[in-house]
């Protein structure tokens, strides 16, 4: 005890949120992802670069336990959810899912129903997790559309008729709206135009500062991964060749394949 | 005041009953031999359809209904429903039937040759009309040829497996009294081989027909060639208890297969088989079996939507359901309407913009 | 031994019309249902004299449970007098010998094509639903297979957003007959198309309720004391038909569900849908002794 009575400072370290080791994948003859292991901790961005055929993608869907992998582990630093996540089954994967992850694909009709309405598209969201009072559906739509800052006259109006900026503000607002510890993003903002790009990618940075959520976006634009990430992992051929801190990495880059990439693109 | 008693219903069916009966007057014996001999390609498609070889039954069956497919294939399926099961017979090999007509669009010419056999593919569509004017058609004799056609002929798809042109097809191996069926299990998709191959071969015709020529203008991803189109006779071969095997007669059966070329390990075979000579239902089933594999769910040729489509009895009686008085579940809905339109401040809060069309969901 | 000994003369059809490997799926997949409330156990499905859609699948139900010691009631729309429940019930007789009756109270078999009787049914009486279409994901999902997954992994989200974008379209759930209803808290089903005033009749029932769609093949099942609970919003309550306040014109009978039937003066006269309960009242006012079992409903309310 000090003199005033206070315990002395110990470092306090974390646990990761999500831990993911030794993720093994192949698809026949073709080896997706050989090995990969990823850590996340809470409140912090991590990015995944790559390009096409890195198992960047896959390695997402496994995250969103969409499908289980040959080998490799799965844990969720959360109260309820003890051992590996690869080994539940289907409908406890699902339940899983719903509760504590949310994703925002790069196709909206991946993520959305496009003829429902926006509000509803967000509803079911909560309704699969149980919500049964219609009232507090609609608020709750409600909050979560305001805070992916959607603009709520056209609450109702089906993602179909809305611009791709739009459809990607209601995915935002679904992915939210059950307040999940982790938010995966698969390009979210690809095919965007660059204004609305960079208006997404704001309101991705507010969320996150705002709520503190975890997130994990996938890209192959190294720029969005500078603007929102804290850390980033560089896959080539399933496997991670370089990870760090981004600021680090991206100046300093130290495998070849990453000094290519940042060379290319940055 | 009473209500209308139940026998006012019953009276009312049987007399319309009557109604229906009056039409066709006296059925007799003669009448169905007549049918048989008249219309074998009628009797053909019914036995088929009926997934039953009686002959004379589906004649009756087309007497009785006085010609109405869809009430003779229920009269044949429900009475074959109450029929014994006794076994099931020897596999039969096509290449061991007796061949009426077997025919190939994928070469000039085949081993066995292309054996034309009874069609009107050639024939002029002309009516004869001559025969209202009291002139009956007599057909010319056929003319022999010099020697007499082999009994059997190969298989050409055999030919073309055993040159490394054709994906073989993956066996499955099963007890023949094993073999999944049809009418004894409920049809589950994706579906077992054996109920698929039973569900195309008592397909309606017409059912298969549409969905196979929407296929084969562009809305599946096989374009079909016939690779053996067959018309046969195949021997019902079955097994006495103390071992003997013996033939039960010999049932008409036609069978298509169609290629596609354009599969990446060669050629790709649909197949369609039936009861009874029906040369269209075979090869828009075969081309409808050439197109299952890869549909995308939705779409006309995806082997569920096929399958549950083109069912002649479940489909034809549905049909015919909506006859049936609908009149609770009207009021059911009426009353919504009411509601919707008197209550309007009951309703909660103000109503969304309007909405992207819905369709009105199927009963 | 000759094989008249081994053989027994030629039936046209069994008894009860289904042959023994018929009803034995049948008893097989009726107890799969029973065990598991609410949930669609699918069968082979024979063709039977009647056409598909026409009530096939009661058919099978009732061939497959009646004995000669059973009575068997057959309604459509709620009357006996209906031409498809007349041609049921005269088949079955035929097939059966079991004895036949309009009367709710004396019946064991309770086929019955869309309606609920207004009597209450007691425990070892038997209601067989005929259902056109078993899938209550249908709306949302017309691959049946896909569906099966659905329930499977009880995904009925995008079932509850059918009656969110009700609500928020036009302030109330327009959902009808055949409302989608969570059995024993775990599948939903469809009663078949029952109006909305029936559903609650088969919740924690004494007696068993049996649904089967022919065409479909597909049989489900609420065992007796099983909860019913159509699916609604906890803070929007579900409505039945507003037949509460209506009157027969034949019979005097107030408060059961009713047909409506358009005058040509433009106005509209109503007619009690339990027809043997029309009759039954009928007779008891010119002064018959006749027995009327206690309603679910009572002036014009469900009854606790």
């Amino acid at each position: 005890m000090t003199a005033l009575g206070l315990a002395p400072p110990t470092l306090v370290t974390a646990p990761p949120l999500l831990v993911l080791e030794g993720v093994t994948k192949s698809y026949g003859p073709v080896p997706a992802l050989r090995g990969v292991s990823a850590r996340i901790w809470p409140g912090e961005v991590l990015g995944i670069v790559g390009e096409s055929g890195s198992g960047k993608s896959t390695f997402l869907r496994m995250m969103h336990l969409e499908e289980t992998p040959d080998a490799g582990s799965y844990m969720l630093n959360l109260p309820g959810t003890p051992g590996n996540l690869f080994d539940l089954d289907r409908y406890d994967r699902a339940q899983l899912r719903a509760r504590h992850i949310g994703i925002v694909y790069q196709n909206p009709h991946q993520g959305l129903l496009m003829k429902n309405s926006s509000s509803g598209n967000v509803a079911e969201r909560l309704l699969i997790a149980g919500e049964r009072r219609f009232a507090i559906l609609r608020e709750k739509a409600r909050g979560a559309l305001d805070a992916s800052e959607f603009p709520l006259d056209r609450m109702d109006a089906p993602p179909i008729e809305l611009s791709g900026g739009m459809q990607q503000r209601v995915q935002l607002a679904k992915a939210i709206a059950l307040e999940p510890a982790v938010l995966l993003l698969d390009e979210p903002t690809t095919g965007l135009d660059v204004s609305v790009q960079a208006a997404v990618l704001d309101t991705l940075k507010r969320l996150q500062r705002d709520r503190g959520i975890s997130m994990v976006i996938v890209s192959h634009d190294l720029g969005v991964i500078r603007v929102m990430a804290d850390r980033v992992m560089v896959m080539r051929h399933g496997i991670v060749v370089e990870e760090g801190l981004v600021d680090q990495v991206f100046q300093d880059p130290q495998h070849a394949y990453t000094q290519q990439l940042v060379h290319a693109k940055l | 005041m009473a209500y209308v008693a139940t026998r006012g219903g019953e009276r009312a069916i049987e007399q319309a009953e009557r109604l229906y009966r009056a039409r066709m007057g006296t059925i007799d014996a003669a009448r169905v031999a007549e049918i048989e001999a008249a219309l074998p390609a009628l009797v053909d498609r019914v036995m088929g359809e009926a997934s039953l070889y009686a002959r004379d039954l589906a004649a009756l069956a087309l007497a009785q209904t006085g010609g109405d497919i869809y009430e003779a294939l229920l009269l044949l399926r429900a009475w074959r429903t109450t029929q014994p099961r006794l076994q099931v017979a020897e596999p039969i090999a096509p290449d061991g039937t007796f061949t009426h007509r077997r025919i190939s669009a994928a070469f000039k010419d085949i081993p066995g040759g292309q054996i034309l056999g009874p069609t009107l593919d050639y024939a002029h569509r002309l009516l004869a009309t001559e025969v209202l004017d009291g002139m009956p058609h007599v057909p010319p004799p056929v003319t022999p040829a010099e020697a007499p056609c082999h009994a059997t002929h190969p298989s050409l798809a055999a030919w073309q497996q055993a040159q490394g042109l054709l994906q073989p097809p993956d066996p499955v191996a099963v007890d023949r009294n094993e073999i999944p069926d049809l009418t004894r299990e409920p049809l589950l998709f994706p579906a077992k081989r054996a109920h698929s191959l039973q569900s195309l071969a008592r397909a309606d015709t017409g059912g298969l027909l549409s969905l196979g020529y929407s296929a084969m203008r562009g809305y599946g991803n096989a374009h079909p060639t016939v690779n053996e189109l067959r018309l046969s006779e195949a021997e019902l071969r079955v097994a006495h208890p103390n071992g003997t095997v013996f033939s039960a007669g010999r049932v008409p059966v036609s069978q298509a297969e169609v290629v596609t070329t354009r599969g990446k390990d060669g050629l790709r075979l649909g197949f369609c088989a039936t009861l009874g000579w029906n040369e269209i239902k075979v090869i828009a089933g075969a081309t409808l079996d050439l197109n299952a594999p890869g549909a995308a769910k939705g779409s006309p040729v995806e082997q569920e939507f096929v399958l549950y489509h083109t069912e002649p009895v479940e489909a034809s009686g549905f049909c015919i359901h909506f006859k049936l008085p609908h009149y609770v579940t009207f009021q059911s809905a009426l009353d919504n309407l009411r509601a919707a339109r008197a209550n309007a401040a009951e309703a909660w809060g103000a109503p969304g913009p309007a909405p992207v069309p819905q369709e009105e969901p199927a009963e | 031994m000759t094989l008249s000994d081994l053989a027994r003369p030629w039936r046209p059809f069994s008894y009860g019309f289904l042959d023994a490997s018929a009803k034995r799926e049948i008893r097989r997949k009726l107890v799969k249902a029973i065990a598991v409330p609410g949930c669609q156990i699918p069968y082979a499905s024979r063709e039977v004299p009647i056409a598909r859609g026409w009530g096939t699948g009661g058919l099978q139900v009732t061939c497959t449970l009646v004995t000669p010691g059973d009575t068997v009631k057959v309604i459509d729309q709620g009357a006996d007098d209906s031409v498809n429940a007349a041609s049921i019930r005269r088949f079955l007789a035929r097939v059966s010998g079991a004895a036949t009756t309009l009367d709710t109270t004396e019946a064991t078999l309770i086929q019955s094509r869309h309606r609920v009787p207004e009597e209450r049914l007691h425990a070892g009486q038997t209601l067989i639903l005929q259902v056109p279409n078993p899938e209550p994901l249908r709306p949302v999902m017309p691959d049946m297979s896909i569906a099966r997954q659905m329930h499977a992994d009880a995904d009925y989200g995008r079932l509850w957003l059918v009656l969110y974008e009700q609500m928020v379209r036009t302030g109330r759930v327009m959902l009808g007959a055949a409302y989608p209803s969570l059995v024993n808290g775990r599948h939903v089903m469809t009663p078949s198309p029952i109006p909305r005033w029936d559903v609650p009749k088969l919740h924690m029932a004494d007696h068993l309720t049996i649904l089967s769609a022919g065409r479909e093949k597909r049989i489900f099942a609420v065992p007796p004391h099983t909860r019913v609970e159509p699916l609604v919003f906890d803070d929007v309550p579900y409505r039945v038909e507003e037949h509460g306040s209506l009157t027969c014109h034949k019979s005097g009978l107030r408060g059961y569900f009713m047909n409506e039937l358009p005058q040509p003066d433009g106005t509209a006269l109503h007619e009690v849908s339990d027809s043997h309960l029309g009759e039954k009242a009928i007779r008891r006012a010119e002064g018959e002794d006749v027995r009327i079992a206690e309603t679910w409903y009572r002036n014009g309310e469900l009854a606790p």
